[in-house]
């Protein structure tokens, strides 16, 4: 399949009339009691729909700082951040938590379930903060659920999941909201490679057929070269890389 | 997110909640069971005092000498002589009597005397205390109910009614009707026996200064007096003062008599026992407050615990809001199931009191009430931990462990 992958020239997703996200000279300073930490110094990229987006750097370059801003997790020391050409910076936070919800889709490498809920439950959750109502809710979790696999897992917790597949119920649970953009904070972590190369494989999928816009954080080079349309890399804070990836498509 | 979603996952966290929860709600229980049972003892004793006082009535007067500082002394038929009453002057006598004789709004009078006496029954003695009343006129102040025989009449010496204490528990065989009890070197009859009156002897007035060697014939420890109409209660009151201040020369200042009532005496002790209520119900109160900053430190500890799991939900699209709403939703469970397991602890300590004979009164309003109030204190203790867990920053949240 991998192969299959690799072979077959596709069409291009990408739309690069309009970035659906923009950050415009953006810094993000930690204050650590005196000290100032610099997480992010002056990053300007554009992403544009349909593309597969590996961010690369080493520990404490940034990364994960990068994609909670594009989350819209985090707010900015300075610089603006355009979402969906929006400015989110002029949202509200209920707002800002509306669109989170409904556009931007969660993947973490510790997978980030909550213990108390089911599987079902949990990808549910997403759907419940939106206030769909249940019969379509239900629908589509099953939906998703079935999609990466697991649908006879409906009415397990977390902890009675193996890794593979608790990361996979994180994925279908990003999913529900059917969300424009998918950020995965080391999405393979903690996985063994096979379970990683799975995980991969579906993503891979998302971003193909369902035309997703995939922003992926990983310290593997190889593996940022072989999946993603573009590779950013960072260093201190800064983006000294960005290139595209056609050459392996 | 709906109402019903938040509070849906506020049980969810109840139900998967660590012990210190359940302790936490064991406090509270404790608090509302006790609130429970003290209104029902409180209500339970005022219901006693009401039916108290429409059996003894509101239009019974007691003059007694002195001037008591509590104001109201025992009245009823074994009323005793005020302290303040030894000297020569602050006596009540014949004088005393024809004064309120000759006072139209007063329809009967009852003079009484009493003190302790020695009893003695098949080989058995003991001291019990005696009153001597007016036989012609004791069945219209007597408050307790005969069990058995008959109540006094004006033509009886040697005869006794006593107390039900003293009938069933004070010697060894019973002392029952027509039996013989000698008291002073006397022998008397049982010809009635009350519900009720303890070791109580109540006997004919001039029988009474026979036996009470001390007490000197005209000379009594009280009046009762019996009044034309309750509705003028305050009046003839004040018009029986001034008549016995000209007849015993006094004036206000002067003023060496004290007249009771037993409507006044009743309002007197459902004063005494609100008060008691209030402080019962304080200390119970203290209980419920202690049980509140239970369920706040317990609040404050699950947030710090479930930051993770808040940033969890921010990032999958929670608001502020959704947040709050689920922690005020969790504490008010608490709250709630603390005082639904409270009010059945506290109705089962009601159950055992009214066992053991204690008067207690539960009603639905009270429970209502304190459950209620369970909840609210439960959300309100709750509220500055959910505030807190709400505006917790996404990333902060999540990269907390
Ligand atoms: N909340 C915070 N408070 C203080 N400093 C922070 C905070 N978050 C991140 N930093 C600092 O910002 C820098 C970048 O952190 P970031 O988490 O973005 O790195 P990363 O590239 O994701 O690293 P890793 O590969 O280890 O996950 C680090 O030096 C980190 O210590
Ligand atoms: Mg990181």
């Amino acid at each position: 399949m991998e192969s299959k992958i690799k072979n077959k020239k596709i069409k291009s997703n990408i739309n690069n009339d309009k970035p659906i996200v923009k950050l415009q000279n953006v810094s993000k300073i930690y204050q650590m009691g005196e000290v100032q930490v610099p997480a992010l110094s002056g990053v300007s990229v554009e992403i544009f729909e349909g593309e597969f987006v590996a961010i690369i750097g080493s520990s404490g370059s940034g990364k994960s700082t990068m994609m909670n801003l594009v989350g819209c997790l985090d707010t900015p020391s300075i610089g603006e951040i355009y979402l969906k050409g929006q400015d989110i910076s002029k949202l509200t936070e209920s707002d800002l938590s509306t669109l989170r919800g409904k556009s931007v889709g969660f993947i973490f490498q510790q997978y980030n379930l909550l213990p108390t809920l089911s599987t079902f439950k949990n990808v549910k959750l997403p759907l419940e903060l939106q206030e769909m109502d249940d019969d379509t809710a239900d629908q589509r979790v099953t939906e998703v659920l079935k999609s990466v696999g697991l649908a006879t897992k409906h009415h397990h917790y977390p902890k009675q999941l193996s890794g593979g597949q608790q990361q996979r119920v994180s994925i279908a649970r990003c999913l529900a909201a059917n969300p424009e953009i998918i950020l995965a904070d080391e999405p393979t972590g903690a996985l063994d490679s096979v379970t990683g190369t799975e995980v991969l494989e579906i993503l891979t999928n998302l971003w193909k057929k369902e035309r997703k816009t995939i922003i992926m954080i990983t310290h593997d080079l190889k593996l940022a070269k072989k999946y993603a349309s573009k590779v950013i890399e960072l260093k201190d804070g800064k983006i000294i890389k960005n290139v595209s990836n056609k050459q392996d498509i | 997110m709906k109402i019903q979603k938040s509070f849906q996952m506020a049980l969810n966290m109840v139900l998967h909640s660590r012990l210190r929860s359940w302790l936490t709600i064991i406090g509270i229980v404790l608090g509302v069971a006790s609130v429970v049972s003290i209104l029902a003892i409180g209500d339970g004793m005022e219901a006693e005092i009401t039916s108290q006082f429409e059996d003894t009535g509101g239009d019974i007067l007691t003059l007694t000498a002195g001037v008591s500082s509590a104001k109201f002394s025992r009245g009823g038929g074994s009323s005793e002589s005020s302290s303040a009453a030894t000297a020569e002057e602050m006596l009540i006598t014949r004088n005393d009597y024809q004064t309120l004789n000759g006072i139209v709004d007063i329809i009967e009078l009852n003079p009484t005397i009493s003190g302790s006496v020695d009893i003695y029954y098949q080989g058995e003695s003991g001291s019990v205390s005696v009153s001597g009343v007016d036989g012609a006129v004791y069945k219209e102040f007597s408050t307790t109910d005969l069990k058995d025989g008959r109540v006094l009449t004006g033509s009886d010496s040697n005869v006794i009614i006593i107390g039900d204490k003293l009938s069933e528990e004070y010697f060894e065989r019973e002392l029952s009707l027509n039996q013989i009890l000698t008291i002073q070197d006397k022998a008397f009859r049982v010809v009635g026996i009350l519900d009720g009156g303890g070791n109580s002897v109540i006997m004919p007035l001039d029988t009474a200064y026979q036996v009470l060697e001390d007490k000197v014939k005209n000379e009594y420890d009280a009046i009762n007096i019996k009044i034309k109409d309750e509705e003028k209660l305050d009046e003839t009151i004040e018009l029986i003062e001034k008549k016995l201040m000209m007849s015993r020369h006094v004036d206000l200042n002067t003023k060496d008599f004290t007249i009771s009532s037993n409507a006044a005496l009743a309002e007197m002790r459902q004063e005494l026992i609100t008060t008691m209520t209030s402080f019962l119900a304080a200390i119970a109160g203290v209980s419920l407050l202690v049980g509140a900053v239970g369920v706040a430190n317990t609040m404050f500890t699950s947030v710090l615990e479930k930051t993770k799991e808040i940033g969890i939900m921010k990032s999958i699209g929670a608001r502020n809001k959704d947040i709050l709403m689920i922690f005020i939703f969790n504490s008010g469970l608490i709250g709630f199931v603390g005082g639904i397991l409270g009010a059945i602890l506290g109705y089962l300590m009601i159950l055992l009191l009214s066992v053991a004979g204690m008067p207690v009164v539960l009603t639905a309003s009270n429970i209502i009430l304190v459950v209620s109030i369970s909840i609210i204190i439960g959300m309100i203790s709750g509220l500055i931990p959910a505030i807190n867990a709400s505006k917790l920053s996404p990333v902060d949240a999540l990269r907390s462990e």
